[in-house]
C-alpha cells in the first residue's frame, strides 16, 4: 500500500479514486500546483529556465546592439524562454564556431558571415521552414544569399542583412585641390591620392587580417581588372592571369603613391579611427565612419572645430577597372546550431525577430550601416528621413558579388577567404615582391583548395 | 625527541624537528601496505598519472589521430596518412612560420639571457630599496601576458603610436617607424616584448643561483687577483650553469610554443609574416576549421622541443658525472 | 676614492635605472592611459597637443565602465577561483609525485619521471582540439571544472620537478631516523619532509597560480558565456567592440587584472627567491 507523501484534500480528488489518483500522483507529490504542472505542459511554452544564447559580432553600429538587447526581453516574454544576446569580436566568431561544434555546446544560433553556411553545412540545421515564409511575405530576398545561405538546395541559414561599403572621403579637402566629384576610375583615384598624401592625407585602406575591409578591398580590385580565382565550375584555378598581374601592379604603385602605408598592420577598426582623427583623405568602409561621427559631433571635429560628420561624402561604389565596377558587400546570417537542444525555439526567435515591427526597429537604428535581406526595405520611411551621403547603401545589396566568383560560392571560396590568400596577395606585393611572383604565390596556394 | 638537523646552504638548514613518539603496537594491515615502496609509490603517482593520463597521453592519441586524418569542423573525417604533414611543408606560410618559431625563440632567449643575468647581479648588491626593486622587477611576468602585450600593441600603433611621438619630438624620425606594419620590424617588436615579458624569470631564477654561491669564493678569488669580469667567467659562471641550462630550456619550451603574445600583438600578420607554428596550427585549424591540418602543423613542434630536452639531459648527464 | 664612485655609477646605477624604467615604463603607459579621458587618447602621433605622458584631466571613468558596464568582477572571481582550484589540486599531485619520485625506489622511476617531464612538452595548440571532445564527453563544457581540470596539465609537470628537486636536498637520514624510532614511512612523509618543504610548495604554488591566471587558449576554446570567462579572455573578447578598442578600459582592466597575482607575489616573494634556491641546488 503506497503512503501519500503529503496529504491531499479530498475535494479535489476527481471520482477515479482516491489511492488511484495518490499512487500516480504520490510521486510528484512535494510540488505544489500538480494541475499547475499539467498546465504548462500544454501551453506552447518552452520549460521553465529554457535559455536561448545568440551569438553575434559587436556591431560598428553600437546602437543597433543595444536595440537588440532592448528586444530581448520582449522576444523572451513572446516565447516563453530566456532570449540573450552575446556581442564578440567579429574575427572571433569563426573560432568560437568551431570550438562550439566541436564541444558540442554553445550557443544554440550563431551568426554566420559571407559563406560561411557552406564551410559549417553538417553542425546546421535545415531552416526552410523559416526562410520561404519570410522571403514571400517580404518581397524576396537579394541573389546574393541564395549562394550563401543556401547549400546543395536546402537553406542553411536565415539572412538577416546586407552590409554595404562605399568610399568615405573628406569633402573639403578634395574640393581644395579642384576634385568635386570623385574619381570614377582607379587611375583617377591614384592621382588625386597622390596629391592629398603630398600633403599628409593618405588614403587609407587595410591589408591586415580582418573579415571586414581587407576583403571588400582586394576582391573587387581583381575583379575591376579582370582577374578572378576560379573559374565557372569552381574547380580550375585562373588566378595567374594578365589580369591579376595588372591588378597586383596598380595596387604596388597606388599603395606607394596613395596610401597610409600602416595599412598592412590594421584590422576593421583602425581606418574608421584614422579617419575621424583626421589621418585620412578617404577610406573604404561602410556607413560607421559617417554614422559615428555624426552621433559623436561634440567629440569629432574637423581643425576648423566644427562637426567631421558635415564634411564626409560617400562614393558609392570602388572606382571602375578595365573590366568593369564591381562589389563585395557583407553577407550576414543567423544559423540554428544542430548540437543545440532548443532548435524549435531558435526557429520560433528567428522569426520573431524578422517580423516586420522587430526586424524594422532595428532596421531604422542602423541608418543604412545594415540593409535588409529583403527587398522591401529599400521601400522603408527610413530612407527619406537619413542623411544624403547615406541614400547610397539603399540598393547596395543589389549590385553585390561573392567570394569564389565567378565560380559557385562554396566552402573551397571559404576556406581561400579565411586563409586571406587574396588579401596577401596585396599585402605582399606592396611590402616588394614582384607582381609575377606574388600571382604566383597565390595560384599555389588556392591550386592546394580548390584542386586538392 | 629531539635531535638538531644540519643540511647544506638549502632550506633544510638548522632546523629542529620534534620527532613522532616511538611505535610500542605493530602497524595495521593499511599501514604495512605502505610500508612498501613499491606500492606506497604507486598509490602517490596515482593522481598524477590519471589527471594526465586522461588530460594529456589520450587527446595526445586523439591528436596524433587527428593529424593523420582529413576532420574538418562538423565532419568526421578519414585517414590520409601523412597527407597533412606533406601539405603543411609544402606551405610557404607554413615554411615562414616554423623559421620564424626559430628565429624568435633564438633571439628572446640570448636577450632574455643576457638581460637576466646582467640584471640578476645587479640585483646581487645591496642597496637601498632592493626589495622593492626586486618585488617591482616581477611585474612583467606576473601580468597576464595577454594584457601587457595589450599596452604594447597600444604602444606601437599605427596612428597613435606613443613612441613614434616622442622620436618625432625629439627630432629623430619625420615619418612614422613601421613597428608592426612592416614584416622584419614587426618580429623585432615581437622578440622585444617577449624579452621584456620573460627576463624577471630569467633575472629571479639566476638570482637565486646567484645567492647559492659563498661570498668566500668571490673574496678569495678577488684576492688572487681576478677583477670583475674574470671572477664571474671562472667564479660565477661555473656554479650557475646547472641552473641556467635549467631555466633556458623551460624557457626555450615555452617560448618555442608560445601562442598569446602573437596572437594579441599581430595576429600572424601583417601578411602571415610573424606567424609562429602555434598561431599557424590555430588560424588553420580553428579559425578556417581544417582540424587535421591544425593538428599535423602544432606536432611539428614536438619533435624538436624532445631535441632540446633530450639535449639538455645529455648535458646534465655528462657534467653530473664529471 | 673617486674613480670608484664613477665606476658604481657607470656600471650599476645607471644600468639599473636602465632596467627599472624600461621594464615599469609600460605599466606607467597602461595607467595613464586607464585615467586619460577618451577626448585625449586618441590623438595622432603628429598631432601638436598630444600629451601622452601626463593628463591634467585625470579621470576613473573606464574604471567605472569597467566594472559597472562589463562582468568584470565576475571575471576576476572565476579566474581567482579556477587558479586557486588548478593550484590545489597542482600542488596535491605535484607533491605526492615529487616525493615518490624522489624518496622512492620503484621500477620504472626513470622512465615514468621523464614522462611526467615530456607531458610539458606537449603543445596546448595540439590538445585542445581533442580536448574539447573530452569536454564534451564529460558535459563541461562552459563550466569552470573545464579548465579546473586541465590547468594541471601544465602545472602538475612544473610543480613535481620544483618539488623533487627540493626533497634532493633533504638529507635522507631524517627519514631513516624517524623510520627507526618507528614512525612508518607515510607518516615520516607526512610529518617530516612535507613541513620542510613548505617553501617549496609555496613557491611552486605561487608560480602555479600565476600560471593559471595567465592562460588564454583553453580558456578561449572551453569558455563561452560572458558570465564565465576569465579576465584575459574576458578583456580580449569584449573589451573591444567593433569599431573601437576601449583603450581607457582595456587598461583599467589590464591593471586590475594583474593586482590579485601581484598582491600574492608581494606577500610570498621570498619564499619564491628561497624555494627556487632549494630546488635549484638539487
Amino acid at each position: 500500500m503506497d503512503k501519500p507523501e503529503r496529504e491531499i484534500d479530498s475535494s479535489l480528488v476527481p471520482a477515479v479514486g482516491r489511492r488511484t489518483f495518490l499512487t500516480t500522483a504520490g510521486v510528484a507529490a512535494g510540488l505544489a500546483g500538480l494541475e499547475g504542472i499539467l498546465a504548462a505542459r500544454r501551453a506552447p511554452a518552452f520549460a521553465q529556465g529554457t535559455k536561448l544564447h545568440i551569438v553575434r559580432w559587436n556591431d560598428f553600429i553600437p546602437e543597433a546592439d543595444v536595440e537588440l538587447k532592448r528586444q530581448a526581453p520582449e522576444a523572451s516574454k513572446a516565447l516563453g524562454a530566456e532570449v540573450t544576446f552575446e556581442f564578440i569580436n567579429a574575427n572571433d566568431l569563426q573560432p568560437r564556431i568551431t570550438a562550439a561544434i566541436q564541444s558540442g555546446s554553445g550557443a544554440d544560433i550563431i551568426q554566420m558571415l559571407w559563406n560561411w553556411p557552406h564551410l559549417y553545412a553538417n553542425a546546421l540545421v535545415d531552416v526552410g521552414d523559416v526562410v520561404e515564409p519570410i522571403g514571400k511575405a517580404q518581397g524576396g530576398y537579394y541573389d546574393v544569399f541564395s549562394s550563401t545561405a543556401k547549400v546543395g538546395g536546402r537553406w542553411l541559414a536565415v539572412p538577416h542583412g546586407t552590409g554595404g561599403n562605399a568610399i568615405a572621403y573628406r569633402r573639403s579637402w578634395h574640393e581644395e585641390i579642384g576634385v568635386k566629384e570623385f574619381p570614377k576610375t582607379w587611375d583617377d583615384w591614384r592621382e588625386v591620392g597622390k596629391k592629398l598624401k603630398a600633403k599628409g592625407k593618405p588614403v587609407g585602406q587595410a591589408l591586415g587580417h580582418s573579415f571586414g575591409d581587407p576583403p571588400t578591398f582586394a576582391y573587387p580590385l581583381l575583379w575591376d581588372f579582370g582577374g578572378a580565382e576560379v573559374d565557372k565550375t569552381g574547380k580550375k584555378v585562373v588566378i595567374n592571369s594578365k589580369g591579376a598581374i595588372e591588378s597586383v601592379k596598380f595596387m604596388q604603385a597606388f599603395w606607394k603613391d596613395a596610401c597610409d602605408e600602416g595599412g598592412l598592420a590594421w584590422d576593421d577598426t583602425n581606418n574608421n579611427r584614422a579617419f575621424h582623427a583626421g589621418e585620412l583623405s578617404a577610406t573604404l568602409n561602410g556607413a560607421s565612419i559617417y554614422i559615428v561621427a555624426k552621433r559623436q559631433k561634440d567629440k569629432l571635429k574637423n581643425d576648423k572645430g566644427e562637426p567631421l560628420f558635415q564634411d564626409i561624402e560617400h562614393a558609392a561604389l570602388l572606382p571602375k577597372g578595365p573590366a568593369g565596377q564591381f562589389a563585395l558587400y557583407g553577407a550576414f546570417q543567423h544559423a540554428v546550431m544542430k548540437y543545440g537542444k532548443n532548435q524549435k525555439l531558435a526557429k520560433d526567435c528567428l522569426r520573431w525577430l524578422h517580423q516586420k515591427e522587430n526586424y524594422g526597429k532595428w532596421f531604422e537604428v542602423n541608418e543604412g550601416y545594415t540593409v535588409g535581406a529583403t527587398k522591401v526595405w529599400e521601400d522603408s520611411p527610413m530612407w527619406s528621413k537619413v542623411d544624403k551621403p547615406l541614400q547610397v547603401f539603399r540598393q547596395a545589396a543589389r549590385q553585390t558579388r561573392m567570394l569564389g566568383f565567378p565560380g559557385p560560392a562554396s566552402a573551397k571560396a571559404t576556406e581561400s577567404y579565411t586563409k586571406y590568400i587574396i588579401v596577401d596577395m596585396y599585402a605582399k606585393a606592396v611590402q616588394g615582391t614582384k607582381a609575377e611572383d606574388v600571382v604566383k604565390w597565390a595560384e599555389g596556394e588556392l591550386k592546394k583548395i580548390y584542386e586538392a | 625527541m629531539k635531535r638538531p638537523i644540519s643540511g647544506g646552504a638549502g632550506s633544510a638548514a638548522g632546523l629542529e624537528v620534534a620527532l613522532p613518539h616511538p611505535r610500542t603496537t605493530q602497524p595495521g594491515g593499511f599501514t604495512r601496505f605502505l610500508e612498501n615502496e613499491r606500492l606506497l609509490a604507486a598509490l602517490l603517482l596515482t593522481p598524477t598519472v590519471l589527471l594526465l593520463g586522461v588530460f594529456i597521453a589520450y587527446p595526445f592519441v586523439m591528436g596524433v589521430w587527428l593529424s593523420l586524418s582529413s576532420t574538418s569542423v562538423g565532419n568526421p573525417g578519414a585517414f590520409v596518412g601523412l597527407k597533412n604533414f606533406v601539405k603543411a611543408w609544402d606551405d610557404s606560410i607554413f615554411q615562414t612560420a616554423f623559421k620564424n618559431t626559430f628565429v624568435y625563440t633564438f633571439w628572446a632567449t640570448i636577450f632574455k639571457l643576457a638581460l637576466g643575468m646582467w640584471l640578476a647581479l645587479l640585483l646581487n648588491r645591496h642597496f637601498r630599496g632592493k626589495r622593492l626593486v626586486r618585488a617591482s622587477m616581477l611585474l612583467p611576468f606576473i601580468v597576464p601576458t595577454v594584457l601587457s602585450t595589450f599596452a604594447w600593441r597600444w604602444m606601437f600603433d599605427p596612428t597613435f603610436s606613443v613612441l613614434n611621438w616622442l622620436l618625432y619630438q625629439s627630432g629623430f624620425i619625420v615619418t612614422k617607424l613601421p613597428f608592426l606594419s612592416d614584416g622584419v620590424w614587426a618580429m623585432w617588436c615581437a622578440i622585444v616584448v617577449n624579452t621584456w615579458r620573460g627576463m624577471p624569470f630569467f633575472a629571479i631564477t639566476l638570482l637565486a643561483g646567484l645567492q647559492t654561491i659563498s661570498p668566500d669564493l668571490h673574496e678569495a678569488a678577488s684576492l688572487d687577483g681576478a677583477n670583475g669580469w674574470r671572477r664571474f667567467w671562472h667564479v660565477t659562471w661555473p656554479l650557475l650553469k646547472p641552473v641556467t641550462l635549467v631555466v633556458v630550456v623551460f624557457s626555450i619550451i615555452q617560448t618555442f610554443s608560445d601562442f598569446q603574445l602573437i596572437y594579441v600583438l599581430t595576429g600572424g600578420g601583417p601578411a602571415n609574416s610573424t606567424h609562429l607554428v602555434a598561431t599557424y596550427a590555430y588560424q588553420i585549424g580553428v579559425a578556417a576549421g581544417l582540424l587535421g591540418e591544425g593538428a599535423a602543423i602544432s606536432l611539428f613542434m614536438l619533435p624538436v622541443l624532445f631535441f632540446v630536452v633530450w639535449a639538455q639531459l645529455r648535458y646534465l648527464r655528462r657534467m653530473e658525472g664529471a | 676614492m673617486i674613480e670608484r664612485r664613477w665606476k658604481k655609477w657607470v656600471f650599476f646605477y645607471v644600468p639599473l635605472t636602465v632596467f627599472v624604467v624600461g621594464t615599469l615604463f609600460p605599466f606607467y603607459w597602461m595607467l595613464i592611459t586607464a585615467i586619460r579621458p577618451d577626448s585625449e587618447l586618441y590623438r595622432s602621433w603628429r598631432a601638436a597637443n598630444n600629451a601622452p605622458f601626463w593628463t591634467l584631466a585625470p579621470t576613473l571613468d573606464h574604471f567605472r565602465d569597467l566594472m559597472a558596464k562589463t562582468t568584470f568582477p565576475t571575471w576576476l572571481w572565476n579566474t581567482f577561483l579556477i587558479a586557486v582550484a588548478s593550484t590545489a589540486i597542482s600542488l596535491f599531485c605535484g607533491l605526492l609525485a615529487g616525493y615518490a619520485l624522489a624518496r622512492l625506489r620503484f621500477p620504472m622511476a626513470g622512465l615514468l619521471g621523464t614522462a611526467i617531464f615530456v607531458t610539458y612538452l606537449v603543445p596546448p595548440t595540439l590538445l585542445f582540439i581533442p580536448l574539447a571532445d573530452i569536454i564534451r564527453t564529460f558535459q563541461l563544457g562552459n563550466t569552470p571544472w573545464a579548465l579546473i581540470l586541465t590547468y594541471p596539465t601544465f602545472l602538475i609537470p612544473f610543480c613535481t620537478w620544483l618539488l623533487m628537486g627540493y626533497f634532493k636536498t633533504i638529507p635522507r637520514e631524517l627519514e631513516e631516523c624517524a623510520r627507526i624510532d618507528g614512525a612508518t614511512r607515510f607518516g615520516a612523509m607526512l610529518r617530516i619532509i612535507f613541513p620542510i618543504a613548505v617553501p617549496g610548495i609555496l613557491s611552486a604554488g605561487i608560480f602555479a597560480f600565476t600560471l593559471s591566471w595567465n592562460e588564454f587558449i583553453y580558456a578561449l576554446v572551453f569558455l563561452s558565456s560572458p558570465e564565465r570567462k576569465t579576465v584575459p579572455v574576458g578583456v580580449v573578447s569584449e573589451l573591444i567592440r567593433g569599431d573601437i578598442y576601449f583603450w581607457g578600459q582595456l587598461m583599467a582592466g589590464a591593471l586590475l587584472g594583474s593586482i590579485p597575482v601581484a598582491l600574492v607575489y608581494s606577500f610570498f616573494v621570498e619564499y619564491y627567491v628561497t624555494g627556487l634556491t632549494g630546488s635549484v641546488k638539487g
